[in-house]
């Protein structure tokens, strides 16, 4: 990573703690931070604080979890096969790499595909919604005795940013079924969930006058919040703390990174006025906020019926979105630090039901990766003519979260304890796809 | 008769509270010519514990104040109205502790509170998003059942052997939550039931435990037969648990429709070789050596199983309800996490919860039994303390509990008189929706937590304290201007001292303290907005932390 980044990162993180006080932005004044000035004393405690917790968090790395829920057809999206009676309807595209085709569905996609992985060999064993979303979000399959951890809350645990105001994982859009949370992580880190983009995030818009609500915070410092009995002094302080830090959400203007209506219109026309449009571009915002994880939940894909044109309509919603988010974090210099994932719980079978639809199907299906260190213009893994079985490098799921590790660079091999003191891998077993980099 | 109410209400407090303080030491617990079971669990945790403490280790025993709050909050999920507190704190009769138990236990508020909380012990281990449909008719089942004073054992049978329509049939709930997948299905049982967990077992010889995965798989052989289909019968769409003794059939004509629809018998898959079909299993039950024959019936299996599981000879089976009960009441259990006994456990002070598991057993799984036992002990009456440390002793103190969601949201209601049949009150219509999408669900969603995690564990979050401080729905129930509630209250009651106790009792049920009472009085002083003042000091109490807490 280059140093003009890794300042640019530094830029964005103390800009973010700092712009709530002093509204001034600091960009300029923190090119210029070096070990020296650091050592002299010219930073405050804080800045000092956020300057190391922006070195923990592996400079800057984020991610964006695209969630496809319901399970995208494979064959309308990144793995057309038009030559088999399989493929159905869908014709394939040139792209702007020579010798690789998507399907007719993602014109804009076709042209970044220079910045795209897709991966064509994914498989696993789980084909009902729930289990394999448990799956696909943690890496593990359900269980009723411990509740795994969403990827989400593993990355913000490993590279979140302790300091700031924002949450690190926000959630955007409808959850499906088997939505996973923190699990035994604990709350902390549970997403932040917003089901809509266009609207500031739940009870986060201050309802009284800002002079009444901080006398009310103020009655409640001096009331509420202190133990009643010597019994409660644990629970009193952690609830000080996060009325503090609930209080300095609503009152905060880093809440102003959740407003897409600060964008202008031609970015937020780029994005497109859906609501997956409006989801990337505040996926985008928050990442340039110091987020570390947004998930943007795009669907429903379950096209067991009509599976062709609900999935050309789908794409449609999905083509020019993704498209301008690759470009955009591009444009900014971000996309090298934010792996950008595209997937949903598994792909759709090869045979076309007798109702034009496609049904369950996880024994060969498509994720693509973008950003983060992934080389892009390139395919992994190859199936059958028909898309039936996997011929050449199958990738498994604990596969594919190892991959993700290493782009973010976090160990997966770090245990986590479980509540009775079981140790869990972030990721058990598998190994990391590694011609998917550079 | 309510302007005045309230200011007698008061003085009779202040009088009996420091008659109380006076008397402190003459308070203890009465102790019965023939020695109750309750005191009995007193004498032997003493001797296994308490003897070789110093004194001040030993929490003393709690007010009335706090106890009545307690006694409230564990066995209906609701705060004593005012009126109660103080007719309670009044009372000289040296049975009243006993007789508030009892009248408690034959509240209908009773049964619901805990129907809830087995709800929410099956429900959040659901690996079946459907099983959410059974959640009000497993709220109802538990409820009715509790309300009755059904034995436990029979409730046990009753879950175990359940079939039938989902939404019809509480019982059905751990078979649907675990989608009648023969492995999870055992594993759920073995935890609720006998608090094990042998389902590590499902893999692998579990690391620490005696159990074996063999003896994992020959108890989920029980369940073979077990299946969770749709209603075809009704126009509506349902599923219900059914019984197949019928051998498997492979469905749809195409190869990649095909499904296996389930096997007759169970099979323990080949580690080396885990596409094979594995070995087939013969039912047992782990805890007690009983083997069935292979081939026999559904209902014969399941059957078989509740029997062994609740009999007498089963400790587990009783070992499990009391050392969770007993967590849930006295704030810590005899072996935590509550749903891990064991084997090879050591609990703290074994021969009381030897003790307390036999004597339930003896009186017929008597769930009231059990609860009016507990409650009677001196170790529940104790004054709360924080959670121990590992190297300190148990059971020296109650120890603080969060409120589970639905305790939480029906506080809220009493406090600001949601419930009330006002034509235009917001939470009116909104407090009967049980829906996914109604007040109650969405706070579910937010507070909610699956009662069989350690309470340690159990911790606030930004977007609840979001919901209390800062929410629509809060703000406008808390608002003054209304003709019940706070709006009620400022137009009754003149002397602003005397609503600052009001609201102290009705939020808190307790007094305010005197240093309390002058920063609430200087605050509406300065405000100049009496009804102001008393919205923000009402928001207050509501977001104060002690208003989150069972202590």
């Amino acid at each position: 990573m280059t140093t003009t980044q890794q300042n640019f990162h530094l830029d964005r993180c103390i800009e973010v703690s700092i712009r709530g006080s002093s509204g001034v932005h600091r960009r300029d004044f923190l090119h210029g931070v070096s070990a020296a000035a650091m050592a002299t004393g010219m930073l405050s405690w804080t800045d000092l604080l956020v300057v190391e917790a922006s070195r923990l968090r592996k400079r800057g790395m984020a991610c964006i979890l695209l969630w496809m829920k319901g399970g995208p057809s494979q064959f309308e999206t990144f793995s057309p096969t038009p030559d088999h009676d399989n493929g159905g309807e869908t014709q394939a595209i040139n792209t702007s790499v020579a010798g690789i085709q998507l399907a007719e569905n993602l014109p804009e996609t076709a042209r970044m595909m220079n910045d795209i992985c897709v991966i064509r060999s994914m498989t696993s064993k789980e084909r009902s919604h729930r289990r394999a979303s448990f799956l696909l979000h943690t890496g593990y399959i359900p269980t009723p005795s411990l509740r795994h951890p969403s990827f989400g809350s593993i990355v913000t645990q490993q590279l979140g940013d302790p300091t700031q105001n924002l949450p690190g994982f926000v959630r955007i859009g409808a959850e499906g079924r088997g939505a996973t949370g923190a699990g035994f992580l604990g709350v902390k880190f549970d997403p932040f969930v917003m089901r809509r983009a266009d609207r500031t995030p739940n009870n986060t818009k201050l309802l009284t006058q800002s002079p009444r609500f901080r006398r009310r915070m103020n009655l409640l410092d001096q009331l509420g919040t202190r133990a009643g009995t010597a019994a409660m002094e644990a629970q009193a302080a952690v609830h000080r703390e996060l009325y503090e830090r609930a209080a300095n959400l609503v009152l905060s203007p880093d809440m102003s990174a959740f407003d897409i209506q600060q964008e202008t219109a031609s970015v937020r026309r780029a994005y497109g006025e859906t609501k997956f449009g409006q989801g990337c571009l505040l996926a985008r915002r928050l990442v340039e906020s110091g987020v570390t994880f947004v998930e943007v939940i795009h669907g429903n894909w379950d096209t067991h019926l009509d599976n062709f044109s609900r999935s050309r309509k789908l794409c449609a919603a999905l083509d020019q979105p993704y498209a301008q988010l690759l470009g955009d974090l591009k444009q900014r210099g971000m996309l090298d630090r934010t792996l950008v994932v595209w997937m949903g719980e598994f792909g759709r079978t090869p045979r076309i039901n007798p109702r034009a639809g496609r049904d369950h199907y996880s024994r060969a299906f498509s994720v693509a990766l973008a950003g983060g260190g992934v080389r892009g213009g390139q395919v992994i893994g190859r199936t059958d003519a028909g898309g039936a079985e996997v011929t050449e490098r199958p990738v498994g799921v604990s596969d594919l979260f190892q991959t993700f590790c290493h782009s973010l660079r976090i160990d997966a091999s770090h245990e986590n304890m479980s509540p009775v003191g079981r140790p869990i891998k972030i990721v058990e077993g598998g190994e990391a796809v590694r011609e998917a980099f550079a | 008769m309510n302007r005045s109410f309230p200011l007698i209400r008061t003085v009779g407090l202040l009088v009996l509270v420091l008659a109380c303080c006076w008397q402190r030491p003459r308070l203890a617990w009465c102790e019965p010519a023939v020695e109750s079971s309750s005191s009995r669990v007193d004498r032997l945790l003493s001797a296994e514990i308490f003897a070789q403490l110093s004194p001040g280790q030993l929490a003393p025993p709690t007010g009335d104040l706090t106890y009545l709050r307690r006694v409230w909050l564990d066995l209906l999920g609701h705060l004593p109205p005012p009126e109660e507190i103080t007719a309670f704190v009044l009372s000289k009769d040296p049975q009243k502790r006993a007789n508030l138990v009892d009248r408690l236990l034959n509240d209908p508020r009773f049964g619901r509170n805990w129907g809830r909380y087995w709800r929410d012990v099956i429900l959040y281990r659901r690996t079946e998003e459907r099983a959410m449909a059974t959640s009000r008719i497993l709220t109802e089942y538990f409820a009715g059942h509790f309300q009755a004073n059904t034995p436990w054992d029979q409730i046990a049978s009753e879950i175990i052997t359940a079939t039938g329509e989902v939404r019809e049939s509480g019982s059905t709930a751990i078979i649907v939550a675990q989608a009648g997948e023969p492995e999870n299905t055992a594993a759920e049982i073995a935890r609720i039931f006998m608090g094990i967990q042998i389902q590590c077992a499902q893999c692998h010889d579990h690391p620490y435990d005696r159990w074996k995965r063999q003896q994992f798989h020959e108890l989920a052989a029980f369940f073979p037969r077990v299946a969770v289909r749709p209603t075809r019968a009704t126009g509506e769409r349902g599923f219900q648990v059914v019984a197949d003794d019928q051998p498997p059939r492979r469905r749809g004509k195409k190869k990649a429709n095909r499904r296996v629809r389930g096997t007759l018998e169970h099979y323990m898959s080949d580690l080396e070789n885990p596409t094979a079909q594995g070995q087939m299993i013969q039912p047992a039950l782990f805890t007690t050596g009983q083997k069935l024959d292979v081939g026999v019936t559904d209902a014969r299996r399941r059957g078989t199983l509740a029997q062994w599981v609740t009999s007498d000879n089963n400790e587990w089976f009783s070992k499990a309800i009391v050392n969770r009960l007993w967590s849930e009441l006295i704030g810590e259990g005899f072996v935590e996490p509550i749903d891990d006994l064991g084997p090879d456990r050591e609990p703290q002070a074994p021969r009381t919860f030897d003790f307390v598991s036999a004597e339930f057993a003896r009186n017929g799984y008597d769930i009231k039994w059990l609860f009016r036992t507990i409650m009677s002990t001196e170790a529940y009456q104790r004054e709360s303390r924080p959670r121990r440390q590992s190297a300190d002793s148990p059971f020296t103190a109650s120890r603080p509990q969060p409120l589970r969601s639905d305790q939480l949201f029906d506080v809220f209601l009493q406090v600001v008189e949601a419930d009330q049949r006002q034509p235009d009150n917001a939470f009116r219509k909104n407090t009967r929706q049980t829906g996914p999408n109604g007040p109650r669900s969405v706070f579910q969603n937010m507070f909610g937590y699956d009662p069989s995690q350690p309470r340690e564990e159990v911790t606030a979050s930004i977007p609840q304290a979001l919901v209390l401080m800062n929410s629509a729905q809060v703000n406008r129930a808390i608002r003054g201007g209304k003709p019940w509630g706070l709006g009620k209250w400022l137009r009754e009651i003149e002397g602003d001292r005397t609503l600052v106790h009001e609201l102290y009792l009705r939020c808190l049920a307790r007094e305010p303290t005197a240093q309390e009472t002058k920063t609430c009085l200087s605050y509406v002083k300065r405000t100049r907005d009496r009804r102001i003042a008393f919205e923000d000091i009402l928001w207050t109490l509501i977001n104060s932390v002690e208003f989150r807490y069972r202590i």
